[in-house]
């Protein structure tokens, strides 16, 4: 077993216990935390599979921005264990269901899918996750692109002060 | 290239202005100056003098058609600045004159960039490009409810029809491998995700068709158009719908609509219902606003033919179809603007008191109904032969359906004409100036002048 065997299983220990903890913590905030766990777990894996490109992404807007904005709306609504809704054991039987389907249907996918039997994960190998090869592709073939998308984002700038200043 | 160029450098001019000055006026000569030197800057392009060249490596692919339908929208935003670039300013306590100048500007690099496209994925960013500054626009006036909920819609309905069309965009990239329309091929794909070619290219034409407010993807109209301020309305129902069919016919060009038989039913049948929605609910309205939103509605239906036919007729069809139909409405808008009382009774008795704007607005009413001798004759009759010169007498139904609704509709325009001359009442109206008079007889000018000769425009357009 080498450092990357070893790293890999620690991750995905992590990762499932957090994902875990999301589910059984009472508490919603503690969810949106342990969920933030899962995504750092996830970003470990992404590294591993030498897609820096994509962990950072991961860390920046599904860690950073979204799970910030799940704990303001948790917050806003005051989410606590006296307001939460009890629900009846039909409930809890029906998602048991259709998440048990789901996940049949997962596994059942991979274990049938012709092209994932051959290949192994790509480590310490395969440069197309990094972030210079994306640079490059973003500053040559999709520069054009790339550069319009500015427009876009100056008019949402323009229009967010124009919605949003106090006057 | 320098259409879109010099629109966003107009837009960023318009947002410094409104910072050195306060002035309306000021504000105002900006803006008429930039979009001229834009105008001016996309002319040369045409006819390659001056015009600035990047690589886009295939990306964007600049012919006659998408610049002169830039030309024709750009002049149809100066003619619509210099009637109602006044009650632009005074939107909203005409605190954010220059940032809906800057906003209209960022609006019309979007233009230049879907008339020009050959990757889904400009497609994708000139149509965002377009339509966020129109959101941030109609709710330009903040204090009112209806103008909250107005943008509040469209935002939510937009951002629902860019899913989408994102989704769309994945499907057909999923199957050729590639963001480029002129290298698709429905023939180049293998028989395993042939399915997906056709499924994308159905959700792109569903959100395009959203853009455009073709039935039945029309339910945010209504509302939005009504809440909006007047002069946001005349802008979004006008260059920015025109700019959706050139969006569209870039889409299907190329032979891209040998899909099969099926895609020429989806299409018949879309503008069969448009036509209905529009003129059949635009009968009913009180309020001369409402009922022009509907008429919008109804005018995309003749203006999706140029779609369906997709022949070098259509192409010339749209083109004047888009200066008849916006010519005619803004000038239907800036009256409105003026107006005290929009709904139908406001417009009592106006002949007498201003026998000039009745006139004009006669004309324009005229015009969109599609009398002989206005503009909107010329735009029906050519929608009509291109679909005829596609079909035969294979689509000589078609023809006949699109017919008797241009025919109901004369009857809602006719309403406010009638209301106009035959009764009596006591309009109030808003004060306005020589300017404002002349501006109107020159929009009632092109509108007669293309009503006689059609060719003036085409004539530019093979120059």
């Amino acid at each position: 077993m080498n450092v990357i065997q070893v790293l890999f299983w620690i991750l995905s220990a992590m990762a499932l216990v957090s994902a875990l903890m999301v589910l059984l913590s009472k508490n919603p905030v503690h969810s949106v935390l342990w969920l933030v766990a899962v995504f750092f777990a996830i970003s470990g894996h992404y590294i591993l599979l030498n897609a820096q490109f994509i962990a950072i992404v991961n860390l920046i807007v599904y860690a950073g921005a979204i799970m910030v904005l799940f704990l303001f709306v948790i917050m806003l609504m005051n989410l606590n264990k006296d307001t939460e809704p009890q629900k009846n054991i039909w409930m809890k039987l029906a998602g048991a269901i259709s998440a048990g389907c789901l996940l049949m249907i997962l596994v059942s996918l991979i274990k049938q899918a012709p092209e994932l039997q051959a290949k192994t994960a790509m480590m310490n190998e395969g440069g197309i996750g990094l972030i210079a090869n994306l640079g490059k592709a973003l500053f040559n073939t999709y520069v054009v692109p790339f550069e319009i998308s500015s427009i876009l984002f100056l008019s949402a700038m323009v229009g967010a002060v124009v919605i949003g200043k106090k006057d | 290239m320098n259409a879109i160029i010099f629109s966003v450098i107009g837009g960023v001019v318009m947002m410094f202005t409104g910072i050195i000055t306060q002035q309306k006026k000021a504000i105002r000569n900006v803006a008429i100056i930039a979009l001229i030197i834009l105008l001016l800057a996309n002319i040369f392009d045409t006819y390659g003098i001056l015009s600035i060249h990047i690589g886009t490596h295939g990306m964007l692919n600049f012919q006659k058609f998408g610049l002169y339908f830039n030309t024709l929208a750009y002049a149809a935003t100066l003619l619509f600045i210099l009637i109602s670039g006044a009650d632009v300013t005074q939107i909203g306590e005409g605190k954010h004159a220059a940032e809906f100048f800057a906003l209209i500007f960022f609006s019309l690099s979007g233009i230049a960039i879907i008339t020009s496209y050959n990757s889904l994925l400009l497609l994708f960013l000139g149509i965002e490009i377009m339509s966020i500054p129109l959101y941030i626009l109609t709710g330009g006036d903040k204090r009112n409810l209806k103008s909250n909920e107005a943008s509040l819609k469209y935002f939510l309905m937009g951002s629902f029809s860019t899913g989408i069309l994102l989704m769309g965009i994945a499907l057909m990239y999923g199957a050729h491998g590639g963001f480029e329309i002129s290298a698709m091929k429905p023939s180049a794909v293998s028989n395993e995700y042939g399915i997906l070619d056709p499924l994308g290219l159905v959700l792109v034409f569903i959100a395009i068709a959203f853009k455009v407010s073709a039935a039945p993807f029309h339910f945010w109209t209504p509302d939005v158009y009504d809440g909006s301020p007047s002069v946001f309305t005349s802008f979004m129902a006008t260059i920015i719908k025109a700019a959706g069919f050139i969006a569209f016919i870039r889409l299907f060009d190329n032979k891209y609509v040998e899909l099969g038989l099926s895609w020429r039913i989806i299409l018949p049948l879309v503008i069969i219902a448009t036509l209905l929605v529009g003129n059949i609910t635009a009968i009913f309205q009180q309020s001369v606003k409402r009922m022009m939103a509907y008429s919008s509605i109804a005018q995309a239906g003749f203006m999706l033919f140029a779609v369906f036919a997709e022949n070098d007729m259509a192409k010339e069809g749209i083109l004047i179809y888009t200066v008849a139909y916006s010519v005619a409405t803004i000038g239907i808008f800036a009256v409105l603007e003026k107006m005290e009382d929009i709904s139908l009774a406001g417009y009592n008795g106006l002949a007498k008191k201003h026998p000039l704007l009745a006139a004009t607005n006669t004309i324009f009413l005229l015009s969109l109904t599609g009398i002989p001798l206005t503009a909107g004759f010329f735009a029906k009759y050519y929608m009509l032969l291109s679909v005829i010169k596609y079909g035969g007498s294979t689509v000589t139904w078609l023809v006949i359906v699109a017919v008797i609704f241009a025919a109901i509709s004369a009857y809602y325009y006719f309403r406010v004409i009638q209301a106009m001359y035959f009764k009596t009442g006591n309009p109030e109206v808003r004060s306005y100036n020589k300017g404002f008079c002349f501006m109107l007889v020159i929009l009632a000018a092109i509108t007669i002048l293309i009503g006689i000769f059609p060719t003036i425009i085409l004539n530019w357009f093979y120059f």
